[in-house]
Order: C-alpha cells, then sequence, then structure tokens
C-alpha cells in the first residue's frame, strides 16, 4: 500500500476537465498528502486524453497516471471500472477520489466493489482521522442531515466528492506522466453506445454555477421558461428547475434540481414559482443565500429562505430582470 | 423472462429528522417505514416488463422482521414471490457488504434476464448498492436510466436511454444487466385490494443470517455488523441553517400588486446587493 493520494480526473463529452477535478486535487493536497506522506496524483482515462498534465500540474498534481483508449471514448462503464481497478490494483494507493457526477455515480462504486474497497459517496468536507484514515462528512435523509463517515481496514478509501464543495486553487508543478500502464480489451467492453446527444450551452452547468435560477411548475409553459433563461443569463447563472416543471415538459432533464437530478450549493439560488418541496431542498438547500419569487404566501419556501417576494412571476419578474440589467451594465 | 427487483424499505424522509442518543444514527423509534420510493419505479418497470413479454417478478429485499411489510406491496403490485434476507445487523453494516450478501443470495436463484433496483435510497442516499451487486454477480449495468427503450428476451439485449450533462444516451446491454431506476421513468401504480390480498399467499422465501454461507464472500458473519463496516458513520447531525426570511408583501394583501412590483424588485435588489452581498 503506499501513501498517494489519487484523485480521477472528470471528463465532459466535450473532452475539458470538470472544475471538480481541480476542487479535489486543491482540497486533497490542504486535508489528505501532508498527513499521509505521499503524493497527489492525477488519473486521467478517455480517448485522445494526452496532454492534460500541465493542467492537472496547475493544481499540484505531482503524478498523472493516463490511459488514453478508443474504448474509453464518451466515457464507457466497464472500460472505466476495468481501468481504475486495474490501476489501483498496480499501484495501491491510500486514498482515490472523483467527482460525484453522473459518471461518477456509475463507475465509481463499481470500480470500489472490484478492488475490495469500501466507498463514500458525495463528500462534501474531507480529512483524516486521528490514525490517518480518510474521514468525510456527507448529507443524508433527503440532506436533512450531515453524516461523518470514518474508513478502517487496509483497502485503498475510495470517496466521490460533491462539486462546488471545495475552492480550486492554484498550485503549480511539473508532473510525470505514466502511461499506458493499463491495456483495455475491446471483448471486455459488452454496453455500446447507440446514440449519443448533447448539446453545447453558453450557461455554466448546474453543480458547478456560483448562481443558480431555477423555475418550478407555475412557469406554466416550455415558452414561458424564457424568463428563467434571461435572468439567468443576466446573472451569468445556470438554469435549474423542478421535478415537477421537468415532469410538465417545461425543460430538460438534465435541468433538474433536487433529490434526483442535481445537487447545487451556490452562492444565490433564486427560485422562481418554486413551493419548496423537501425533494426539490434536497438539492439545493445548502444554498448560501435562496431568494424565492412566489405568489402562494403560504408556500414552504417562505419559511426557508432568505429573501422573497409574494408576487405572480409574470409580474415581478420582467421587472426584476431589467434592474438587474441594469446593475450589470453599470 | 426472469425479472428480479431490489427492494429497500426506508424511513420516510418527509418526517422531521432526529439524532438517536447515540449520536452516530437518526431515532427510527417513531419513523414510519415505507418502500424506497425509487424502488417503487423499479417494481413497476419489472412488472411492465412481465407484462409485455410474460414471466416472472421476484423480489429480493434485505433487513429485518418490518422488511416483511415493504416485499407484501411489491407483491400487491404485482410481483410473483420473493426472497427476505432476514437480519438486524444490517441497516449498521456497510453497502458493499450489502451488495455482496444480495448478490450471494441472487445466484441462488438460477438463470435470470434481468434486474431493477432504485438509483438510490432517501434515507442513506449512497446509490452505490445497484451497480456494486452487478459487479459482484459479473454483468453489466446501466445507471439512472429516464426510458427503457426496448428489452428483448430472444435477442438477450436491453436497450436504455440515459441522461447525461447536456443530453442523453442511448445504449445497448446485453442480458442478463442490472438497470438502476430514479423517478419520472414511469407512473408505480398502487396496489388494489385484490392484489392485496392475493399478496399475503404469495410465495416469500425466508433467508436468515444462518442460512448464509460466507465462504467466498470476502468477509465473516461477525463483519455483518457495526464494527465489520469498511466505511463506518461515527455521527449525524442535523444541522440548522438560520435562514433570514426577509419577505417582501403587499399591503392589502399578501401578493404584491401593481405599483408596490416595481418597488418589490427594487427593495429585493437592494437586500442582495447591501445585505447578503451576492450580486
Amino acid at each position: 500500500m503506499s501513501n498517494d493520494v489519487w484523485v480521477v480526473a472528470d471528463l465532459k463529452i466535450d473532452g475539458t476537465i470538470r472544475k471538480v477535478t481541480f476542487e479535489a486535487l486543491t482540497e486533497a493536497k490542504k486535508k489528505l498528502v501532508g498527513g499521509l506522506g505521499g503524493q497527489l496524483c492525477a488519473v486521467v482515462l478517455g480517448s485522445g486524453v494526452s496532454g492534460f498534465e500541465a493542467e492537472l500540474g496547475k493544481y499540484g498534481a505531482e503524478k498523472v497516471y493516463v490511459i488514453d483508449s478508443d474504448l474509453l471514448k464518451d466515457f464507457n462503464t466497464e472500460g472505466y471500472v476495468n481501468a481504475l481497478g486495474e490501476l489501483i490494483k498496480q499501484n495501491e494507493p491510500a486514498v482515490v477520489l472523483a467527482g460525484n457526477t453522473v459518471f461518477g455515480q456509475d463507475y465509481f462504486p463499481r470500480a470500489a466493489a472490484r478492488v475490495g474497497s469500501g466507498v463514500a459517496m458525495d463528500a462534501i468536507s474531507i480529512g483524516l482521522s486521528g490514525d490517518n484514515k480518510l474521514q468525510i462528512e456527507r448529507y443524508s435523509h433527503s440532506s436533512k442531515a450531515i453524516q461523518t463517515q470514518v474508513f478502517h481496514g487496509g483497502a485503498t478509501m475510495m470517496a466521490t466528492v460533491r462539486p462546488n464543495s471545495f475552492k480550486a486553487e492554484e498550485s503549480p508543478t511539473t508532473p510525470e506522466v505514466i502511461s499506458g500502464s493499463v491495456e483495455l480489451n475491446p471483448a471486455d467492453i459488452s454496453v455500446k453506445v447507440l446514440e449519443l446527444e448533447t448539446k453545447a450551452s453558453d450557461r455554466p452547468e448546474l453543480t458547478e454555477a456560483e448562481r443558480v435560477v431555477a423555475g418550478g411548475r407555475g412557469l406554466a409553459s416550455e415558452e414561458n421558461f424564457k424568463y428563467i433563461y434571461e435572468l439567468a443569463d443576466t446573472l451569468g447563472a445556470a438554469a435549474g428547475a423542478t421535478r415537477a416543471a421537468v415532469d410538465a415538459g417545461y425543460c430538460p432533464y438534465d435541468m433538474q434540481v433536487g433529490q434526483t437530478g442535481k445537487a447545487v450549493s451556490p452562492n444565490l439560488y433564486i427560485g422562481i414559482a418554486i413551493s419548496g418541496s423537501v425533494q426539490h431542498f434536497a438539492g439545493m438547500g445548502s444554498s448560501k443565500v435562496i431568494v424565492a419569487i412566489n405568489k402562494d404566501p403560504e408556500a414552504p419556501i417562505f419559511q426557508k429562505c432568505d429573501y422573497g417576494i409574494v408576487g405572480d412571476l409574470f409580474d415581478v419578474l420582467p421587472p426584476f430582470t431589467e434592474k438587474v440589467k441594469q446593475l450589470v451594465s453599470e | 423472462m426472469k425479472i428480479l427487483v431490489i427492494v429497500s424499505q426506508t424511513q420516510d424522509t418527509e418526517a422531521k429528522i432526529q439524532v438517536s442518543a447515540g449520536g452516530d444514527s437518526v431515532d427510527t423509534a417513531d419513523m414510519k417505514w415505507i418502500m424506497n420510493p425509487y424502488d417503487e419505479f423499479a417494481v413497476e418497470e419489472a412488472i411492465q416488463t412481465k407484462e409485455k413479454h410474460g414471466g416472472e417478478v421476484v423480489i429480493v429485499s434485505i433487513g429485518p422482521a418490518r422488511v416483511v411489510d415493504t416485499i407484501r406491496q411489491a407483491l400487491a403490485m404485482g410481483a410473483d414471490s420473493a426472497v427476505h434476507i432476514n437480519g438486524d445487523g444490517f441497516a449498521e453494516t456497510d453497502p458493499f457488504a450489502i451488495g455482496k450478501l444480495i448478490a450471494s443470495e441472487i445466484k441462488k436463484l438460477g438463470d435470470f434476464d434481468v434486474i431493477f433496483t432504485g438509483m438510490k435510497i432517501i434515507d442513506e442516499e449512497s446509490g452505490q448498492v445497484g451497480v456494486q451487486v452487478a459487479e459482484e454477480l459479473g454483468i453489466p449495468h446501466v445507471s439512472l436510466v429516464s426510458k427503457v427503450v426496448e428489452i428483448n428476451a430472444d435477442a438477450k439485449k436491453a436497450v436504455c436511454q440515459k441522461e447525461i450533462d447536456g443530453g442523453h444516451v442511448v445504449v445497448e446491454a446485453p442480458l442478463p444487466c442490472l438497470i438502476t431506476c430514479p423517478d419520472a421513468m414511469n407512473e408505480p401504480r398502487y396496489a388494489s385490494l385484490p392484489g392485496i390480498m392475493k399478496a399475503k399467499k404469495k410465495p416469500l422465501t425466508e433467508v436468515g443470517i444462518d442460512d448464509i454461507s460466507f465462504d467466498g464472500l470476502g468477509f465473516s458473519k461477525e463483519a455483518v455488523s457495526k464494527e465489520g463496516a469498511r466505511v463506518k458513520t461515527t455521527g449525524i447531525e442535523v444541522p440548522q441553517i438560520e435562514r433570514k426570511l426577509k419577505i417582501i408583501k403587499g399591503s392589502d394583501e399578501p401578493m404584491v400588486k401593481g405599483e408596490e412590483v416595481a418597488n418589490a424588485a427594487e427593495e429585493l435588489i437592494k437586500l442582495l446587493r447591501e445585505d447578503a452581498k451576492v450580486i
């Protein structure tokens, strides 16, 4: 067993690295690497993924393991599990972290089962216990509670971390690159991608955004979501929605914030025509500042927000957005 | 087709959460126990698959005696039989061991075509057991499936759509495979009264912890406990976030109207700038 701490890079479909990777590197360097006395390493799994070492080195990675294979193109569960599982068996790192993203939730627990490790999901803090074991905090019970979890036993300790939980800070190094130490076999990949459709967006991703503007069922149509997008774009915010709005077909599923869908913790969350269910709060209740605009004074969100206007969104939002625009242009 | 569903019982998190005296778990004394909501989608998907292709739906569940209520609910919805891995220590062990135990019992059920289970359980919210069972069984999984496009038992394949950031992906997995279910993939049915009556007579196999062979599981019977967990929950707190609750209302009625609207918008911006300092 080595004392190294690994962070698996979370790649977007467009091939760029998600911010959560740099957040995890920064936090691991601060909280784990010194205590364990090993190196901070990054792992890049994908197709055409050479050349990331400069970017990863900027956030402190001293070593970068690269598995570059066509079989890992556009993310592939079995390829990821095989590659990461084999890398862990070869090198026995003390800790492996990854982003708690759609992909991370998919391959990471399976990779942990592959190597016989316990895994903690969706950590909002990481550190070491008295006897140098990984100790994390995470939300549970629809985000109403925070659990502390501590690893024990001798296996590699594995955890996913929630995006936007830590601040990414530069700490430049020139990493050593170790390429191609695992060969993937096409026969091991049984799940095939038939269709992949992604659309580019200028808006920040929900889980990474500093600000989020979200709409509920009260928007009443897909057309009316333009009010959400307009305010979001004015603020440089991500656009989100409740499950009810997504179910009603007003916007795509990847905008859903809540127990299912995305967990977000921005500095500013503006909920428009959102009643504030337990399930929705499970995904945004840890936001620093919560703002509500809703015409129902009895909406539960008014019991758990910082600021709000009791009013019809169609009355309130146009002048509000206009004034924010003025402010931004100043 | 033989269709399996892994179903869990969970605490109803709509309820108020209180920390137990020990400080490391949630007080369950007055808790309502329900079928994990995500597993309801899994049961529904399994029954719809049976309705299309014929076959049987088998429920697999782990937990203490109270779990039988949830199993009966799944049987009342239309599942055919169930296996209950019955024991008290499971709640305190970690998902790693739970996944291995479930997989070891599934291996005893013979050949099957597909397994459905919820994407996560709403109390622990960990979401790892499903894919770990697939790993233990050596079958592929497709997680967070928003739509099962097609299951073809003859061609031995499942075509599933899943949502990813900024789009979606459609994948084809060979059978047998395991599918994890978020919400919105279907509308779970309610158990009918005749369904509830019939469920009482459907076969339910009880497996006690002493019936389980731990050979080859990689851990001992004693490890199915808090002491044996690789990841231990050592504390739990219910954070109270103090919100400012500065709500702008109308003068005559709660809603701001007419000229009040522009002032309210102005006031909210002032609060966000000067009080919260976020814009």
